[in-house]
């Protein structure tokens, strides 16, 4: 098991150094004065030319490339992300702003979308071949088809404006922070958020509880006589599951991604709000920060699955 | 007495294949299959009338999509202007109609090509294996660590918007699915016994992996390339919505919807986006259908 895990956490370094050294390199290839991606930029530009050697040599901006990635690199694993080009406010700093927003958004998406799509897909796959599961995989397709944003859209039109109950974006207000603050503010994004990934959760949990349930072992259950539910709950169900947690594990990184466009349609003030922002205004430091950490996010992701498989299934670690 | 049944049975199934039922009938029968799935056909026809409505868009609007006219600002629909016209007065429905070219162009063009240079490289890295194979897979490695529209927007940004660009960006995050899936085939499929016999035959490499491998991977291929057109479709709308994708001046249904950010036009001129994001829906749903029909009807395990 160790072997394995130290085998896994071997194919993790590299990638995440090749893709640092890629986004180092676009870095640098943007335009952009290197030393202003280090410092701040207010700061810098009240500095002579000679000041701003100085200030080269001393952060070895004046050094080879591969000596300047290095440099760029022990810095950011002590958390000197540098400044964004747009007010010079430090990277990190937007990063500890935004992200319990980003992370807000996805958990509750994701919860909703696992309970709701492990409920959906079980009873479609116990009910096969009824109207119900084929409605239900027409909903899923439909779900699957609609621009997340443009559902957005419609939600918004309904419940904010129309109706009134909800309001149109943002997170709090300063100063109402009580659940009973958050919790209208929250509703829509996450929702809209949801439905979209319910549907992909409704289908695979499905398919996987079929296969489950194709098994010798419900077989073996039944002809225990075993009541129907307790074959279906605790054997099938339970088997099915393992599969569909992954793939919600997979998800959890990629939420970082996915909620990019509806952070933007209601206004959410998360990370993918920020990298909007910084492409629009070709806040390359920024951009390119928010890349590398969305890559860390999933690469991290995958590792701590297949450890976490491989603790399940000792097929995998075998292999 | 049972052989004689059987005889008879054989008679009569010799009988109708001399009598040439049988071949035309088995001539495609991923076709019929896939005729059979009614989901599929509904599919393919809401296909069909999107495509054509968009193909044929001078034919069935006279309105210019590009024509400003400020005298007749944000009108509601009415039996000239079917969509009603947006905010510089110009025909919503030549917009969508004309916008839905672009876009379709975008999301079948990235989807096609990406596919084509996936599955080149993938079946053969995947049929010849050794160094070739792991720098490929390494690579697709890299694109695939990216979450999709994280990995678009940063290309966005540092190669800039443009149609070209937009669709080259599809196809550079787009390829590696198409690759993982052709390469996971060829591993396979090498294997086979017709495979080895053509080797002892002598033919080089690419023609056994390109002409006689490959034809056997078509079904997955087929499927992978209406799911990614459908993603490459929803991934323009979204690019566009947010104003980075296609240039703005170029009307596709994501640029049609990107008036819908203002709360004003969200409120209250409903036909500037809603029928467009119907249709984007519609047509997006219309290609799922068709790949999960194609997927039933190619699938070998599935008979009928």
């Amino acid at each position: 098991m160790l072997i394995y895990i130290i085998r896994r956490v071997l194919i993790f370094i590299p990638m995440l150094l090749v893709i640092s050294f890629l986004v180092y390199g676009a870095l640098e290839l943007t335009p952009g004065d290197a030393v202003s991606a280090l410092i701040n930029p207010e700061v810098s530009g009240r500095l002579t030319e000679a000041q701003f050697n100085e200030l080269r040599e001393a952060y070895g901006l004046n050094k080879s490339f591969l000596a300047r990635y290095g440099i760029w690199l022990a810095n950011v694993f002590q958390g000197n992300f540098g400044h964004s080009l747009a007010g010079g406010v430090p990277i990190s700093t937007i990063f500890l702003d935004r992200l319990p927003a980003t992370l807000e958004l996805s958990v509750v998406a994701l919860l909703f979308s696992t309970i709701m799509g492990c409920i959906l897909g079980t009873f479609s796959a116990l009910k096969r071949g009824s109207i119900a599961d084929s409605s239900l995989t027409v909903v899923g397709m439909l779900g699957v088809s609609i621009p997340e944003f443009f559902f957005g859209l419609v939600a918004l039109l309904i419940f904010a404006l129309n109706l009134g109950w909800l309001p149109v974006g943002g997170r709090l207000l300063p100063g109402y922070d009580s659940i009973w603050d958050r919790a209208p503010h929250i509703i829509m994004p996450a929702m809209v958020l949801s439905l979209m990934m319910t549907a992909g959760v409704m289908r695979y949990a499905r398919s996987s509880m079929l296969d489950a349930l194709s098994k010798e072992f419900i077989k073996t259950a039944r002809s225990k006589g075993l009541p129907e539910w307790r074959i279906n709950l605790m054997h099938g169900f339970r088997v099915a599951l393992t599969p569909v947690v992954v793939l919600i594990g997979f998800r959890l990184p990629l939420l970082i991604g996915g909620s990019v466009i509806i952070e933007q349609v209601f206004q959410w003030p998360g990370i993918g709000n920020a990298f909007i922002a910084a492409v629009r205004g070709s806040d390359y430091p920024l951009v390119m920060m928010i890349a590398l950490f969305s890559v860390f996010s999933v690469l991290l992701a995958s590792l701590v699955i297949d450890v976490l498989t491989a603790l399940i299934d000792p097929r995998v670690r075998l292999n | 007495m049972v052989s004689r049944s059987l005889n008879k049975k054989f008679d009569k199934i010799l009988a109708r294949e001399e009598a040439g039922n049988l071949t035309s009938k088995t001539g495609n029968r991923s076709l019929r299959k896939m005729m059979n799935n009614r989901l599929a056909v509904v599919g393919l026809i809401l296909f069909s009338i999107i495509l054509f409505t968009a193909v044929f868009a001078p034919l069935i609007t006279s309105a210019d999509p590009m024509k400003i006219n400020l005298r007749n600002m944000s009108q509601p629909p009415s039996w000239e202007h079917w969509f009603g016209t947006d905010k510089t007065g110009r025909d919503v429905l030549a917009r969508v109609l004309y916008g839905g070219r672009v876009s379709i162009l975008v999301g079948l063009g990235s989807g096609i090509i990406s596919a084509i240079i996936g599955v080149l490289i993938g079946a053969y890295t995947g049929y010849k294996g050794g160094w070739l194979d792991v720098i490929a897979l390494r690579v697709s490695e890299l694109f695939m660590s990216f979450p999709q529209i994280i990995l678009v927007l940063l290309l966005v940004s540092i190669i800039g918007q443009s149609l070209i660009n937009l669709m080259i960006i599809f196809v550079l995050t787009g390829w590696g699915g198409m690759y993982r899936m052709a390469r996971a085939r060829m591993l396979s499929l090498r294997e086979e016994e017709y495979v080895q016999a053509l080797q002892s035959f002598g033919l080089s490499t690419p023609v056994i992996c390109y002409k006689h491998i490959l034809p056997n991977a078509l079904g997955p291929i087929m499927v992978n390339i209406t799911l990614s057109t459908a993603a490459f479709i929803l991934a323009e709308a979204g690019l566009s919505f947010l104003g980075l994708g296609v240039p703005a001046h170029i009307p596709t249904w994501g640029n049609i919807l990107n008036v819908a950010q203002e709360i004003r036009v969200l409120q209250n001129y409903w036909w500037m986006w809603l029928p467009v994001g119907a249709i984007i829906s519609l047509f997006v749903l219309s290609v799922n259908f068709i790949g999960d029909g194609l997927r039933d009807a190619t699938d070998p395990s599935q008979q009928g």
